[in-house]
């Protein structure tokens, strides 16, 4: 099983919705998939017309495999499943203080679930936390979106900076660019100066209306309407996803 | 493994009829979400003698794919492309894939064949709660089959499959369903699959070559002779079909069993009828055996071509083609001849004129001759006892030497005792029997493999005093007949030591119990 985690510092960078496409993308090439909402607001819950069960919350999270197993719901879609987050997931990084090796428990917790899925993808909460640390260790593939804006790209320095030092592995840190307006000058600068970047994949997502109207439809845009521009970037960006592992 | 819930199965008396119920029991904002409706050909398959189904596996051609299904779930865990529309395959000849092994793995000699063809027509619907989130898919199926005189369908059969997480939430519907007045709830898909069988009149695991026989040990062994022999008279019948259509081989294996048996104990219990009648109709089924006799070689030449292949060094395989290809041309010849035969009014005759007698048979018949009227166990005990003896007596006449003609010989003893033992096994105690057949079966597969190597460097002994001079050819030849013989050799060797095992105390000790435990 390969872990890819959405993960951004900065809130609003497009993490929801590529981790919604890109696991709808996996479960149709590389069937089945995973993805794990740990986002206490459930977006991708939310994207997926699904939430918890009223028993479910951050404790039997923390409990892993078992209890995660029984929680597991499946998508609209075949060979998609979802872990649905639950509003007690707020205090995650809080509870996950108490355990023992904290960096440690994401990846243990799903370590049952590898002979389940292909592809397991985390959609994270924007923050940097004890359960940032956690998912970290849990994941072979970081996958970060950006804006292609100043402020995006300081988010990222200093994420690469905490890696650094705390003696992270960044190679697994592979940035993207997201919501792309290519007809602003800044957006197309700061592309064009990052793109051969080690470690910065060249796919990038543009900014389309289709993309926010996925909260209204609630399924992936790659399903709905597989023919848009996003769509074809999410797809790109999978294909780019591929090769990186190969 | 990843795991879906479980399919829950129910039959209603029509197809419109879910909906109406279903509204009735939906909670509020939930909806029935109508796809679109589809029609889909099923074919299934299975061997004679029903291989696929005692694994808990249909065998379900559709949309050009042949799906294997789970009896128990009746979720489709295999498949591959299969294009042909043909009355039966072998797994052998389907691509390479777990499908393949699986089927292989049922029955690598026997041909699936198609069973029925069924016409469905599929509704399909998504049970939606009020986020519009689908909880679970509903499907109802109805079934036709094709060429039955009614063009009605004979079952409305719904699934109710819950998405993973929603099993709970799906419950009370699945309940509801249940207890309905006319619906009925079923097990799982192997109920479905024997209700599509017995429609298509097809007699699940109704063929068994096997000897299932329930004797009397008080009646006379007349009848119990009568039993037996219209048993194997049965079985010859039900090869008949695909021996002729040209199934598999093993329809042509049964035959020749079923013959064997017969003239076995008709011989070994020489005396149950009048002697006229007996060396008449002995003389009748050694004929007949005879007459199948090229044709089994010939198969079983072709079953081995592969194990022949893969024992000679890759650049003197090609040469064997032609030679297998020459088997097989020669095997059709031997089919067709096989086939006008038995079509012919000579073998019904033949066939027909035994039935008769067998009927005709009486308890008059029975007090005819001297043995006829004893008791079915004193004639299974002694008989038994004289053939075991016999397998004794001349087993130990065999010399250091042990040529081929006394373990051939020996063979033949073995298997008379083997017949037995199978005819009257349903007259003694399983803990008994079963111990001594497996004593036996070991010093038969020994004699056996002997006998069989011994055939097969015959053959190609023949073969090579007979081809023209192709150099390739008769390397291939010799290469098979030095690992034949080595084989032989090591079957000779091994005779002795089996044979003590058979001749020793404890199997001596095993037949006592045998014989006395059933004795008056």
């Amino acid at each position: 099983m390969k872990t890819i985690a959405l993960y951004s510092i900065k809130g609003g960078v497009g993490k929801t919705a590529a981790a919604v496409n890109l696991s709808y993308l996996s479960s149709r090439f590389s069937p089945p998939t995973l993805l794990c909402d740990l986002d206490p607001q459930g977006a991708s819950s939310y994207y997926f017309r699904i939430s918890a069960s009223k028993k479910y919350n951050s404790d039997k999270f923390l409990k892993g495999n078992k209890k995660i197993y029984s929680n597991i719901k499946a998508t609209d879609f075949e060979n998609l499943d979802l872990l649905p987050s639950d509003f007690s997931y707020r205090n995650l990084d809080i509870e996950l203080a108490e355990e023992k090796k904290p960096q440690k428990k994401l990846k243990k917790n799903i370590e049952e679930l590898s002979n389940d899925y292909q592809f397991l993808f985390f959609d994270s909460p924007p923050n940097l936390t004890l359960l940032s640390e956690s998912l970290f260790a849990a994941s072979d593939i970081i996958l970060v979106p950006l804006i292609p804006t100043t402020l995006s790209i300081r988010t990222f320095m200093q994420l690469k900076d905490f890696f650094e030092a705390n003696k992270l592995n960044s190679s697994k840190i592979h940035p993207f660019f997201s919501m792309v307006e290519k007809q602003k000058k800044l957006h197309r600068d700061i592309i064009n100066e990052f793109r051969n970047t080690p470690g910065f994949l060249t796919q990038t997502i543009p900014y389309n209306s289709e993309v926010e109207k996925m909260g209204i439809y609630r399924a992936p845009i790659n399903a709905v309407h597989p023919n848009s521009p996003a769509s074809k970037a999410y797809l790109h960006l999978w294909e780019e996803l591929t090769e990186l592992q190969r | 493994m990843r795991t879906t819930p479980k399919t829950e199965y129910f039959r209603l008396s029509n197809a419109a009829e879910v909906e109406t119920l279903l509204e009735q029991i939906l909670p509020v904002g939930w909806k029935l979400e109508s796809l679109e409706v589809s029609k889909e050909q099923k074919e299934f398959y299975d061997t004679f003698e029903w291989q696929a189904f005692d694994n808990k596996i249909a065998i379900v051609k559709k949309q050009a794919f042949l799906f294997l299904v789970d009896l128990i779930t009746g979720r489709e865990t295999h498949s591959v492309p299969f294009q042909k529309n043909c009355p039966s395959f072998l797994a052998t000849s389907l691509p390479s894939s777990p499908l393949k092994e699986k089927l292989y793995s049922c029955s690598n000699i026997r041909a699936f064949s198609k069973l029925c063809t069924l016409d469905t027509r599929i509704y399909s619907y998504h049970i939606l709660d009020d986020n519009d989130k689908t909880l679970a898919i509903l499907t109802a199926e109805s079934f036709c089959l094709q060429r039955s005189e009614s063009q009605e369908p004979f079952m409305h059969l719904f699934a109710l499959s819950p998405l993973r997480g929603y099993e709970d939430e799906i419950a009370p519907i699945s309940q509801f369903l249940s207890v309905q007045k006319r619906s009925e709830s079923l097990m799982d898909f192997r109920e479905i699959f024997l209700l599509i069988m017995h429609e298509a009149r097809q007699n699940i695991k109704g063929y068994s070559a096997k000897i299932q026989l329930k004797l009397n040990p008080d009646a006379t062994i007349h009848e119990s002779a009568l039993q037996l022999l219209q048993h194997t008279l049965s079985v010859m019948r039900l090869n008949e079909n695909g021996i002729k259509k040209d199934i598999d081989s093993e329809f042509l294996h049964d035959y020749r069993v079923a013959i064997r048996r017969t003239r076995s104990i008709m011989k070994q219990l020489m005396g149950i009828f009048l002697e006229k009648e007996s060396r008449y109709f002995l003389t009748l089924f050694r004929e007949l055996g005879k007459k199948t006799n090229d044709l089994r070689d010939r198969d079983v030449y072709l079953l081995r071509e592969e194990s022949y292949f893969n024992s000679l060094p890759p650049y003197l395989q090609p040469s064997l083609r032609p030679f297998f290809e020459n088997i097989a041309e020669s095997r059709k010849d031997f089919y067709k001849r096989l086939c006008r035969y038995l079509s012919s009014i000579d073998y019904q005759l033949s066939l027909n004129e035994w039935e008769t007698f067998l009927n005709q048979q009486s308890l008059q018949n029975a007090e005819l001759t001297l043995q006829g009227s004893r008791s079915t166990k004193i004639v299974a005990t002694e008989s038994i006892k004289k053939a075991w003896k016999k397998v004794i007596r001349h087993g130990r006449q065999i010399s250091r030497e042990t040529t081929d003609t006394e373990l051939h010989a020996l063979r033949i003893d073995c298997k008379k005792l083997r017949y037995l033992l199978e005819f009257f096994a349903s007259i003694f105690q399983p803990e008994t029997i079963t111990p001594v057949i497996r004593q036996l079966k070991e010093l038969q597969e020994n004699l056996g493999a002997f006998v069989d190597f011994a055939v097969q460097l015959r053959f190609l002994h023949e073969q090579l005093e007979s081809m023209a001079s192709d150099k390739l050819l008769a390397a291939s030849i010799g290469g098979l007949m030095a690992t034949l013989f080595q084989k032989q050799e090591e079957a000779r060797l091994k005779f002795h030591k089996t044979f003590a095992s058979f001749d020793h105390e404890e199997t001596s000790q095993l037949f006592h119990d045998l014989l006395t435990g059933c004795s008056p």
